[in-house]
């Protein structure tokens, strides 16, 4: 246990996952306007019509996968009747599946933003640091998986990978857990995590816009005026409050 | 509709009987969103109600609130005058909407609100663009110079007279115009730098060195009237603009005796029968094309006439594909046509009573023997007639015509009868109960006898014959012989023009001599249908059959046909031709001066409403009278030199009936006769100084004008333009505001940048060779470089112009100051107001003329004092100048008369000292000599008082007691008080003055508003229509639509002509030598055969720098308007840009690109021997072949690489254009033929160009 174990797998975890929550709130407090998916349909939108789905169906079963190997605790599992060989075949299986998706949408995705000039014009900085990241932590992820799951004898990281991230939400950190784990495990874990710290300042808050709610709102939204503060919805001013006529004033 | 059918009949019957969603899914999803959120969900499942949670509202509510909102409109040259609200939030200004309060039209016509168009939307882009000048700046070598010197010297003045003085100094400075290098300078010491130049150049080289350019005050009228009334104080030349632009239209002046005057776009809607000439109204009048849509509900048919497939042809009925130039030919088929069938073939009555009444046709011309034949001659006058003897004034300016017995008698209303007292009441139209015979041949006792007459021809191929040498630049001409018939008056052969006009338009008459047509498909002899199909391509039958109907209409619907002609008409070398084949179809069918009818000439927004109290304010005529004002095209062709690579002959625009006046001259010697007879201004003026020449007279004891002849005929003074290259002569300092003469409107931009300025530039012309020179001027072996000293801009934006000032002054833009807008597309006067102040250190140019005033005045104090300056004036239109040359015969070896046979020599007083108080206080002149517009004076005393005491009275110095002008709002009210459109009081009281000169009931028509006066408050709360004046020719008296000559027409009022007709016939001995008696074909010069450029359409190679191994094609080249901006205005507009393709473009032919293998948006570079422009092509199937356009006033700010022929930088449209003179424009003191300012002139006309294109590298460097 060095500092660096420390420095790696519990201050940069919470630092992140503060940076991730305040400045979510912050970014939605001060640039309600930049939230947004920036999206370049209008641009080009023959690549972005295969590698925007195949990207995005990728991914959300990789979470999915993620939440299940990561959150459930393995007796848990067990005790539904889902057995480590059973776990495994999903995982290696299912999971290829999912990543070969994400991983060709992603490669799309990029082809499309390098190469098509108009995207490449609207594409700002921070879009390209995030690309790096992203990219990087599901290269790297999708490498330990072929190199440790499918050639390799396969690791059980919810024996180490799993139970540390929970004893970072029980408040009870254990870089030990992590200190043995595979390299590209490793890997992909610090990338992710810094991917998680960029994400407030980056196009990724749009996944907490997700368009979820129209499936089940009818399309016409009416609004009453919140309190009778005369014309418009804006609260007066400081300073600039109406002031009550002298009738009213006298019939208190 | 697959879930209506088979299995899925639940669905269906569910979809059929109740509202639904998408289905059973999307219903039981919205049904479980019941659950999951607050809010009342509706049965139908489409809404939702929520309480509150409208925060949002807030950012788009506060969006579309502002501090305050603001009347003003756009100062530029669109005629459109659209009053606009401007936004203010937080003191800046956001956008602005289309105000919607004008004036109703009344209720049987569609409304002007709202006005405006997507250029004027994006205005406010400007306030805070990039290319704003918010510091004033001045070149950096110029600073340097001017700072070293006058730390030495001590003094502004002879710190300038050193720096310009050394030859080293000066090349220094103008050498680097254009190259950059401006630097910000303090107000005081630009302002100091302008005014020591003023002074420098008033003491050392006379004040008509100085120069001002500023063009279309109606655009905004103080602005353009202080800085112009600075230049008249001071001495200085004001150069015209709407001849220098070509949107002069010259045959108004010939024809109507008038400058332009057209009816407001409102009065489309009156018309029935509308033709669009050149003219593509919804891209260039946007704001007002939608009455020509509206009419088209009411049944009015329209018909474009124009080379490409041009926007408005969408909304035609008909389109007339010309080729280029060529439309007088058409024009002249169309007259044809109805001469044929509505004057002769059947005597339309309302026509021929027009005829006689209104146009010149009655009248007698003289017949002059030529040949075995006869050639039309002079209008014949009272003086010929036995009986008259020498106590008949003005007998030679009195034409005459036959009655109905054939007895001849002078009508009422020429000339002759406007200016003497002893015909008081005669001038007009009454005639007085005759019937004037419209031919000869009505006479009663007519004998048969006809002659037969040359007419000249310009149609004809150059034949092997004319290709000799020495004659290889002769332009190519022809006769064609016709017959009249003819009667003996006075001893004198004479027939009428009406007779002439059948003869030229070649409408034959049985028992006549000469060559006539077999019928409209006869091509062999010019006039008719088929023979215009020829030139123009456009079929026979059609030209044919659009005149019948223009006549028709006209007959029938009592004179409402309209033709709304334009730049793309008026630009050519010979538009006078070409318009007055136009005219001469309004006129003969007799639509003008009928609402709804008529020609509708808008190009230019030239239409000062306010025009008396406008010219008081500007000219300073309250102070000094005259004021110097010059033709601007004779201007700049002497000042940029552009007349030593000229050496256009004269005598090859000369009719092959001439007497062969122009023989071994050049158009230049042309202007120069023109300036030495006072026909046209002619400033700078002479060799000497115009203080000086006071002073010389006083020291030799002699009176001043006597002097100055004296040295004339001793040959010890010269006029300044017979040696343009003498230093002595140079324009010293030129004055730009409102204006970018180098990125608009400057032809021969290359020249300018050359010669005047001392610029790099890419002239590719070599000068004229010895025996193409000019005669009467002086030639200098090697031309002069930068001739100005001094070149300053006021803009607040960069353009082409500013990049070349010495001095850079940043004025307020148009929604930072106070000033009025009036149009001749509206009759409303409204208002410029400030939405903010000027921001940074703007100034408005009321308050920049007004600083300069200070410093030049202070510098007088010493430099310069009171001084007698000798002006030099033309013969002038509307007063008794005009009757300086009687018969417009030429005459050779005159005595020199003053005002007669030379300009009048008018000695004036310049209190230099004092000039600044002048310029802001109403001088005692107005009152005490009266205002005198268009020959109407009007006396405002009352007017004068009351501005005394609405602006108040200045307190001291040399101007103490005057009303003040110490405001722009001052000169509004100045403006509005003094004009016969604004205050009721001065328009009767000018109609009462032209009562007792015509005889005739006018004053009715401004009676009833005698009482009302406009002042700024009342035009500041919205557009308020004008009333009627005698400033003008048409009436809105009782809320009519106004329309030219109507007051004219139904008041008998005479035009300002010869005979107080519309004249069909010219016979000015210029004129007559040019053989433009009558309307006639000309074609668009041959610049081929003139000044060896490259044949249209032809692929030869060029051997211009860069182009070998390229393939090249010669075309036409136009430089229409462009549908993005208004002139050089918003062509670098972000906005516009975007909406545009953005910078330089050519249009051409899919045809012409292949031929040298260009694609759509592929860069091209075209070169003439003017210069080269690079663009990128716009290969478009609305451009016919041989043909292309570049919209006009492109500035060198947006996009434009090095070009590879010059290996400059650069190129505008203008690089490839030139000034040509015309000789019949520079024609002077003969009745309408007399100048004044704006009015006549020759044109800046450019349509005439061929250019060469190839396709360029695709890779360009900035």
């Amino acid at each position: 246990m060095t500092a660096w174990d420390y420095l790696l797998w519990v201050a940069f975890p919470y630092a992140a996952s503060g940076v991730f929550v305040v400045g979510h709130l912050l970014r939605f407090r001060y640039d309600q306007f930049g939230w947004t998916s920036r999206s370049s349909q209008t641009y080009e939108n023959r690549l972005l019509r295969w590698g925007s789905p195949m990207f995005h169906y990728g991914i959300l079963m990789v979470i999915g996968g993620h939440v299940v190997g990561l959150f459930i605790p393995k007796p848990w599992l067990e005790f539904f009747g889902v057995t480590e060989h059973m776990y495994h075949l999903g995982a290696t299986w299912l999971g290829s599946f999912a990543a070969v998706l994400t991983v060709a949408g992603l490669a799309i995705l990029i082809y499309r933003r390098r190469l098509t000039k108009r995207v490449l014009l609207v594409t700002t900085v921070m879009d390209k640091v995030m690309y790096v990241f992203l990219a990087s932590t599901i290269t790297f992820g999708t490498t330990a998986t072929v190199l440790y799951q499918i050639f390799g004898g396969g690791y059980d990281y919810r024996g180490s990978i799993s139970p540390w991230i929970r004893s970072l939400y029980s408040l009870q950190p254990d870089p030990s857990l992590m200190s043995d784990v595979p390299f590209f495990f490793q890997l992909h874990v610090l990338t992710a995590t810094a991917l998680f710290l960029l994400w407030p300042f980056t196009r990724l808050v749009h996944v907490f816009s997700a368009p979820l709610g129209y499936l089940v709102r009818p399309y016409v939204v009416y609004r009453s005026r919140d309190a009778p503060r005369g014309a418009g919805s804006r609260p007066p001013r400081r300073g600039w409050e109406k002031s009550e006529r002298p009738l009213e004033r006298s019939r208190k | 509709m697959k879930t209506r059918t088979g299995t899925n009949t639940r669905i269906s019957k569910s979809i059929s009987t109740k509202p639904g969603t998408d289905g059973p899914v999307a219903d039981s999803l919205l049904k479980l969103g019941r659950f999951l959120r607050r809010g009342e969900t509706s049965e139908d499942l489409r809404s939702v109600f929520k309480d509150g949670g409208r925060g949002a509202d807030t950012f788009y509510r506060d969006r579309w609130t502002h501090d305050k909102e603001v009347r003003s409109t756009h100062g530029v040259n669109c005629t459109g005058s659209c009053s606009w609200k401007v936004y203010v939030k937080d003191g800046i200004i956001t956008w602005e909407t289309q105000q919607t309060d004008y004036p109703s039209v009344g209720p049987d016509s569609p409304e002007y609100e709202p006005r405006g168009c997507p250029r004027g939307a994006a205005f406010s882009w400007y306030t805070y663009s990039p290319t704003r000048v918010r510091y004033p700046y001045v070149r950096g070598v110029l600073l340097n110079l001017y700072r070293e010197a006058k730390a030495r010297l001590g003094d502004p003045v002879l710190a300038w007279a050193e720096i310009t003085g050394n030859p080293e100094t000066a090349r220094q400075y103008k050498s680097a115009r254009g190259q950059g290098g401006l630097v910000r300078a303090s107000w005081d010491e630009a302002a100091e730098i302008v005014a020591a130049a003023h002074v420098h150049t008033i003491k050392t080289f006379g004040p008509d060195r100085v120069v001002g350019f500023s063009p279309i005050p109606a655009m905004s009228i103080v602005s353009q009237g202080v800085g112009n009334r600075f230049i008249s104080l001071l001495g200085g030349t004001m150069l015209s603009f709407y001849d220098w632009y070509a949107d002069l239209p010259v045959a108004s002046p010939q024809v109507f005796g008038d400058q332009t005057d057209v009816p407001e776009s409102a009065d489309w809607w009156n018309s029935s029968y509308l033709m669009m000439w050149g003219s593509n109204v919804p891209v260039t009048r946007t704001p007002d094309a939608h009455f020509m849509v509206e009419a088209r509900y009411r049944g009015q048919k329209v018909v474009t006439v124009s080379p490409d497939y041009a926007d408005n042809s969408k909304f035609a009925d008909e389109w007339l594909a010309v080729h280029p130039g060529t439309d007088g030919a058409l024009a002249l088929a169309m007259g044809h046509v109805v001469l044929k069938e509505f004057l002769v073939d059947r005597r339309t009555p309302r026509f021929v009573e027009y005829m006689k009444k209104f146009s010149d046709s009655s009248y007698l011309i003289a017949l002059t023997p030529r040949q075995d034949a006869w050639v039309p001659g002079k209008f014949l006058t009272a003086d010929a007639l036995p009986g008259t003897d020498a106590s008949v004034s003005s007998a030679a300016f009195k034409t005459v015509m036959l009655d109905e017995n054939g007895e001849p008698f002078v009508p009422n209303g020429s000339i002759g009868h406007r200016f003497s007292e002893a015909d008081n009441g005669k001038w007009n139209l009454d005639l007085e109960g005759r019937d004037p015979l419209l031919s000869i041949a009505d006479a009663p006792d007519y004998d048969g006898h006809s002659v037969a007459i040359d007419l000249p021809r310009f149609d004809v191929t150059p034949d092997a014959e004319h290709d000799t040498a020495g004659q290889q630049h002769a332009g190519a001409a022809g006769i064609v012989r016709r017959g009249v018939p003819v009667r003996v008056v006075a001893g004198v052969l004479v027939t009428t023009v009406f007779d002439l006009l059948l003869a030229q338009y070649g409408v034959g008459r049985p028992g006549l001599p000469g060559v006539w047509p077999t019928g409209y498909d006869d091509a062999s002899t010019p006039g008719t249908p088929a023979w215009q199909e020829e030139i123009t391509s456009v079929p026979w039958q059609a030209a044919a059959r659009i005149g019948r109907e223009f006549a028709q209409n006209a007959e029938d619907s009592q004179g409402r046909s309209m033709i709304l002609m334009g730049a793309g008409t008026n630009h050519w070398f010979h538009s006078d031709t070409i318009y007055r084949a136009f005219l001469a179809l309004t006129t003969m069918t007799g639509c003008q001066g009928v609402n709804g009818g008529g020609w509708a000439h808008y190009v230019g927004q030239e239409k000062v409403r306010p025009l008396t109290g406008y010219g008081q304010y500007a000219f300073g005529l309250d102070w000094v009278r005259p004021p110097r004002q010059m033709i601007g095209t004779g201007f700049f062709y002497l000042a940029t030199d552009q007349w030593r690579y000229d050496g256009l002959s004269a005598d090859t625009l000369a009719s092959p009936l001439g007497s062969g006046t122009f023989a071994d001259r050049t158009t230049a010697d042309c202007l120069v006769e023109s300036a030495k007879r006072g026909w046209m201004p002619s400033y700078p003026t002479f060799n000497r100084s115009s203080l000086d020449l006071v002073d010389d007279a006083a020291a030799a004891g002699r009176e001043p004008a006597e002097y100055v002849v004296d040295s004339l005929r001793d040959g010890s003074l010269e006029f300044s333009c017979e040696d343009p290259d003498a230093p002595e002569n140079f324009p010293r300092v030129l004055v730009v505001w409102r204006a970018n003469v180098l990125g608009s409107s400057g032809k021969g931009n290359e020249y300018f940048l050359k010669h005047l300025l001392g610029a790099p530039s890419a002239v590719r012309a070599v000068e004229s060779m010895p025996a193409r020179r000019p005669k009467t001027m002086k030639w200098h072996e090697s031309a002069p470089e930068g001739k100005l000293d001094l070149m300053v801009t006021s803009d607040f934006r960069m353009t082409s112009t500013t990049i070349y000032s010495d001095v850079v002054l940043p004025p307020a833009t148009w929604y930072e100051k106070n000033d009025l807008s009036t149009t001749d597309m509206h009759p409303f006067i409204h208002s410029f107001n400030p939405a903010i102040a000027p921001p940074w250190q703007a100034k408005t140019d009321f308050d920049i003329f007004h600083v300069l005033a200070a410093k030049i005045s202070e510098m007088s104090q010493t430099h310069l004092g009171v001084r007698k300056d000798l002006v030099a004036a033309p013969l002038q239109h509307d007063t008794p100048d005009a009757m300086a040359t009687p018969h417009g015969t030429v005459l050779n070896d005159q005595p020199l008369i003053p005002g007669v046979t030379m300009p009048r020599l008018v000695v004036v007083e310049r209190d230099y000292p004092a000039f600044a108080a002048q310029l802001g206080a109403l001088g005692p002149l107005t009152a005490a000599e009266g205002m005198v517009t268009k020959g109407v004076k009007f006396n405002p005393d009352v007017e004068v008082d009351y501005l005394g005491k609405k602006n108040g009275l200045v307190a001291s110095g040399p101007a103490a007691g005057r009303p003040r002008l110490s405001t722009a709002i001052h000169a509004c009210e100045m403006v509005l008080a003094l004009s016969g459109t604004t205050n009721g009081r001065l328009g009767t009281q000018g109609f009462r003055q032209l009562e007792e000169r015509t005889g005739v009931k006018l004053a009715h028509l401004a009676s009833d508003n005698e009482g009302r006066r406009f002042s700024y408050p009342d035009v500041q709360g919205a557009p308020v229509p004008v009333l009627t004046s005698p400033e003008w020719s048409g009436s809105e008296h009782g809320g009519r639509r106004y329309s030219a000559f109507t007051i004219n027409v139904e008041h008998l009022k005479p035009w300002h002509t010869l005979t107080g007709r519309q004249h069909f016939y010219l016979d000015h001995d210029w004129m007559i030598e040019l053989g433009e008696q009558l309307p006639i074909f000309r074609p668009p010069l041959d610049m081929h055969r003139l000044f060896d450029d490259s044949i249209v359409g032809a692929t030869t190679a060029s051997g211009a720098t860069g182009s070998a191994g390229h393939a090249e094609v010669a075309v036409r080249y136009l430089t229409p308007h462009s549908k993005w901006s208004i002139h050089s205005e918003y062509q670098d507009n972000l906005l516009m840009l975007s909406l545009s393709r953005g910078g330089p473009t050519i249009w051409m032919s899919p045809q012409d690109a292949d031929k040298i293998g260009v694609r759509d948006n592929e860069w091209i570079e075209s070169y003439n021997r003017n210069g080269v422009v690079v663009a990128r092509a716009i290969v478009s199937h609305r451009m016919p072949e041989g043909t292309v356009y570049m919209y006009h006033a492109k500035d060198r700010t947006i996009n434009v690489p090095v070009a590879e022929t010059s290996g400059m930088r650069g190129g505008t449209n203008n690089s490839l254009t030139r000034i040509l003179l015309k000789p019949s424009h520079l024609i002077g003191g003969y009745a309408q033929l007399s100048f004044a300012f704006n009015y006549l002139g020759p044109t800046g006309n450019q349509r005439d160009e061929v250019t060469v294109i190839r396709r360029r590298s695709q890779k360009v460097d900035y």
